[in-house]
């Protein structure tokens, strides 16, 4: 008897499991076309409601549908979404900057410390993490569309894309990594396209022309035109401060090449993410240049380990006081309004 | 020669390592700088960043040295160090969880809470070992066990606050940088002071190596020594942490290499050690600074583990005559029982229904509620949901995941007849993160979807790697788990290598290792699904074979039972199930641990009761700490692994103890 207990239970185990894995399966066949249906129908005859609490695009039904090829696969737009979810801050940025609020956004308190460039409306929603975005909290905001980057979504891009048509970028495209500037450009005006706001995207970008070039002539009044620079990104890491240098293939550079300033540090080797992690000592060969520093009020190396130290003291830039702090909630891998924010900021501290 | 040479050896190295930086300062102004010193940059480079950094290299290799030699003198194993014992890690964990909810007390006594920490994990790690009574090599894994705990907490602390965290992930191997003389001040009073005590210990510790008995007739206070010298153990390694992080290794290869110059005496093997451990250190930094990339440099403890675990693996092949002897009836499987002990089918029946009401339960709990008629809409096959198709996966996954790495723990226990084993310890687990960085490193544009296949692949030729070494000692079961150990360190020493030489943002290898059950697929519950039907009959199979393994090597070759065979196909079946578990939900540890360990306490040790047993209790295990990771700080996701560990630990550790009172 004992012996015909003892495989019994084993089927039973294993038809526990199947049955499991069987419910599962049935209800993903017809998945990926049910979610996008469901989407759909939800958007033409479902919450009018709702659609007066986000701001619409310019159209509703568009003429010929918009096909984007995107980092992950190909997505067609038929009718311009009005809710989105973001699950990165540069977007989420960009979504402000077209003056679009989204429905949910990744991580909005990391947003508001590091970035800070324009405000979220009460009502948007947080998904938590960038890293893993609760997929559930996502779903239940019934997106009409998603916009992420390649390096966070790599393993949850399917599911992303059945709750909801998801658009990739591919910062960590080779191209994308060279020039980060033409990326960000680019990540604009396809959302805004998806957004059915090119036209305000057009104006963002020539009011951030004319940035730059107020910027530029500032500095040329001010005789600083063509000052060398070097940005960068600081914190301590057990009392030692450790510093990203950009290198001419970062926003933050980029930027302020600009507006007529030169990058004056260079690496040994291409960076692909824009910068080198240094030490204090990396500054000897920068020393002559102009030198801006992001850091958080809390974790400032330069105002509190680099005080009094002989090397940080010694520095050209130190010791004429050409060092400056731009703030800690300055994104230097975001779009245009921050790219804004960095700009009239060095200026500011250049000229004053 | 091992005085002298080290010292001329000494002074080479801290002049290569003054001459060489991030700034191009020449030979001659670094001469000038040290014997002339003026107002110049580059002076101030070389006295204020270069020698601070040189001489903290020195005192924390000294300090690590010589905290190795009183280790492995107050437990007489060859294999103790501040690394192997759990107290790096302690002392990190703390440090890293008080920079995330008590910055102010981490900037201002780093020191106390590292020395904390350390002193509770070589306490935990002493308790699991089973005390006094413990082998060197019970109490090696304890350590390992403490040290992996502590280690997938702090991993996790890095992932949930990615920017509060950022520079410490290359911290957790070592960091020697220094801006100024301030990490030096901060450590050398205690360094010395230890040393100092150390070397006034000489003739103690003389004692401390003879038997105990001897030492008592001698009229030494044997315990009160012993305590005093792990004081100072804990002070060296906590001094040395909370200025430069844990680095490994250096407490094995110095005083070992003293060893072997023929230095047994504490008088001479503990300034010996110091001398050949401030080498061994410098040495590290001047090759970590050499590879520097975009996120900073290669942490001198990587240079350290790939140095030192060739040496822990030529340590436990060369030991393994005496712990062969000592492991006979220690190691035995036998952990403890419950008295009233139910039948096992009822048991099983019980196990069973408890693992199905939490799946149901899991399904019904998440961040979002689905309303009930959408559950009626689905079970009538009516409706379609998206929470349900986003949830039943992530279950699916956690059951059989769990259910996959019990039974990788129950088969590698009982091949290697130690109840401490675990598909992490014997380097299946960082094997296969290993295949999986590589796979994302050397061809980055690669699809990730073959991510699974290039970690199963790194899991199983790490597992082929360390049953090859310990081939040759008759896949002798301590040796086997040593060598697991020592290439674990190096797996993970080239996780880090690859991470920094990749550049990439550490936050998406992090997510991975840290192990979790976010965003799993169908794909991923077929894969585990066609492993687990070809290989949970089989483990169950073998079953009565494993049992016989239980008896110990003479007599179970007097049963004519054909060890190596039987050993080979447990392993194998292990490895498989652990490695096709680490490819779906990354590095979750515990569970192979857990579940056979709870198991063996209700049915004893009847493999085939226990195989089954087990899958279920780790199904259970990985199903609800998935739920909790997903609803517990909603919409904020807390990996798997973490939830596996903050459970796991608690009841290991009464586990533990519950064993060691028995036996007493």
């Amino acid at each position: 008897m004992k012996t015909f207990v003892k495989p019994y239970l084993l089927l039973m185990i294993l038809s526990l499991v199947l049955v499991t894995a069987a419910c599962g399966t049935a209800a993903n066949n017809g998945d990926n076309h049910g979610a996008a249906s469901n989407s759909q129908a939800g958007h033409e005859d479902g919450h009018p409601a709702s659609q007066d609490d986000v701001s619409p695009g310019d159209e509703e039904q568009l003429d010929e549908p918009i096909t984007i090829e995107h980092a992950m696969g190909t997505e067609t737009i038929d009718t311009y979404p009005k809710k989105v979810v973001v699950l990165e801050w540069s977007l989420a940025e960009n979504m402000l900057a077209l003056g679009v609020q989204p429905v949910g956004v990744a991580d909005m308190e990391g947003y508001k410390n590091w970035v800070g460039a324009g405000e979220f409306d009460a009502s948007v929603i947080d998904v938590g993490t960038r890293q893993e975005p609760d997929l559930e909290a996502i779903a239940a905001l019934e997106p009409d569309l998603i916009f992420a980057v390649d390096f966070r979504v790599a393993h949850s891009y399917e599911q992303l894309d059945r709750i909801a048509p998801t658009i990739v970028f591919g910062s960590e495209f080779e191209e994308n990594l060279r020039d980060p500037y033409h990326y960000m450009e680019e990540t604009f005006y396809t959302m805004a396209q998806v957004l059915g706001k090119t036209e305000k995207a057009e104006e963002v970008m020539a009011h951030l022309e004319g940035a730059f070039e107020n910027a530029s002539q500032a500095l040329k009044d001010a005789g600083r035109d063509g000052a060398p620079f070097v940005i960068s990104q600081a914190w301590t890491n057990q009392n030692a401060a450790v510093m990203r240098l950009f290198t001419t293939n970062s926003m933050g550079s980029q930027l302020l090449e600009k507006i007529g300033l030169h990058n004056a540090f260079e690496s040994d080797v291409f960076q692909p993410n824009g910068f080198e992690t240094a030490s204090v000592e990396r500054l000897a060969d920068v020393q002559d240049a102009n030198f801006f520093y992001i850091a958080q009020d809390d974790d400032n190396p330069f105002e509190n380990q680099l005080k009094d130290n002989a090397v940080w003291n010694g520095l050209n830039f130190v010791k004429e006081n050409r060092y400056y702090a731009l703030g800690g909630d300055m994104w230097l891998f975001g779009g245009p309004l921050s790219s804004e924010r960095v700009v009239e900021k060095a200026v500011e501290l250049l000229t004053q | 020669m091992t005085f002298g040479g080290g010292l001329l050896l000494l002074f080479v190295l801290l002049f290569i390592s003054l001459a060489h930086g991030q700034a191009n300062v020449s030979v001659h102004a670094v001469l000038e700088a040290l014997f002339a010193r003026a107002d110049k940059l580059e002076h101030h480079i070389v006295w204020e960043m270069r020698l601070p950094r040189a001489v903290m290299a020195m005192l924390a290799g000294s300090a690590l040295a010589v905290a190795g030699v009183l280790l492995q003198t107050i437990t007489r194993n060859p294999l103790a160090s501040a690394g192997t014992f759990g107290i790096n890690a302690g002392a990190y964990f703390i440090v890293v969880l008080a920079a995330v909810f008590l910055p102010a007390l981490k900037s201002e006594m780093p020191l106390l809470l590292a020395f904390v920490g350390g002193a509770c994990a070589a306490g935990m790690a002493y308790v699991l070992a089973g005390g006094k009574r413990s082998t060197p090599v019970r109490m090696a894994l304890a350590g390992m066990i403490v040290t992996l705990v502590l280690s997938s907490f702090t991993s996790a602390m890095q992932l949930l606050f990615e920017n509060e965290t950022n520079g410490l992930f290359l911290w957790g191997s070592g960091s020697l940088i220094q801006d100024n003389w301030k990490g030096v001040q901060h450590g050398w009073v205690w360094i010395i002071a230890g040393l100092v005590i150390a070397v006034l210990m000489t003739r103690a510790l003389d004692m401390l190596e003879l038997s105990e008995e001897t030492a008592q007739a001698l009229g030494q206070r044997v315990d009160r020594m012993r305590i005093v010298a792990l004081l100072v153990a804990v002070l060296l390694a906590a001094a040395t942490v909370s200025v430069v992080g844990p680095i490994g290794f250096v407490g094995l290869i110095a005083p070992h290499l003293i060893r072997l110059m023929g230095f047994h005496r504490h008088r001479l093997l503990i300034p010996g050690s110091a001398l050949w451990g401030a080498n061994v250190l410098l040495l590290a930094d001047i090759v970590s600074q050499m590879f520097r990339s975009t996120i900073g440099e290669l942490p001198a403890g990587v240079v350290t583990a790939i140095l030192g675990a060739p040496w822990l693996i030529w340590l436990a092949l060369r030991s393994s005559r005496e712990e062969a002897a000592a492991v006979g009836g220690s190691s035995s499987m036998s952990i403890g029982m419950l008295h009233n002990r139910l039948p096992y089918p009822v048991l099983l029946f019980l196990a069973v229904s408890v693992l199905a009401l939490c799946s149901i339960g899991s399904l019904l709990w998440g961040s979002t509620r689905i309303p009930f008629t959408e559950w009626m809409a689905v079970l009538t096959g009516q409706g379609e949901n998206v929470l349900l198709q986003l949830r039943m996966p992530r279950v699916a996954v956690a059951i059989l995941a769990g259910a996959a790495l019990a039974v990788a723990g129950a088969t590698i226990q009982g091949a290697v007849r130690n109840p401490l084993a675990d598909p992490s310890i014997i380097g299946v687990t960082s094997g296969a993160g290993v295949g999986a960085l590589l796979w994302i490193t050397v061809i980055p544009s690669a699809s990730a979807a073959f991510i699974p296949l290039a970690s199963m692949a790194g899991a199983v030729l790490s597992a082929v790697v360390v049953y090859a070494l310990a081939w040759r000692k008759g896949l002798h079961p301590t040796i086997l788990i040593l060598i697991g150990i020592a290439v674990t360190a190096v797996n993970s020493a080239i996780i880090h290598f690859l991470v920094i030489q990749s550049g990439m943002s550490a936050a998406p290898a992090l997510a991975w290792l840290a192990g979790s059950t976010y965003a799993r697929e169908w794909g991923e519950v077929n894969m585990l699904l066609a492993f687990l039907v070809i290989l949970l009959p089989a483990a169950w199979l073998l079953g009565k074979k494993v049992d016989l393994l239980a008896f110990g090597d003479q007599t179970s070759m007097g049963l004519g039972l054909k060890l190596q065979r039987t050993r080979i196909y447990a392993a194998g079946i292990g490895v498989m199930l652990a490695a096709a578990a680490v490819s779906a939900v990354g590095t979750i540890g515990f569970i192979g641990l857990l579940a056979p360990h709870a198991a063996r306490m209700a049915v004893g040790h009847n493999h085939r009761r226990l195989v089954l047993l087990s899958a279920v209790l780790g199904a259970i295990m990985l199903v609800i700490a998935d739920v909790i990771g997903r609803v517990a700080l909603a919409p904020k996701q807390i990996p798997a692994g973490l939830i596996v560990a903050l459970i796991g630990t608690p009841y290991l550790l009464m586990l533990m103890f519950r064993s060691r009172m028995r036996r007493f």
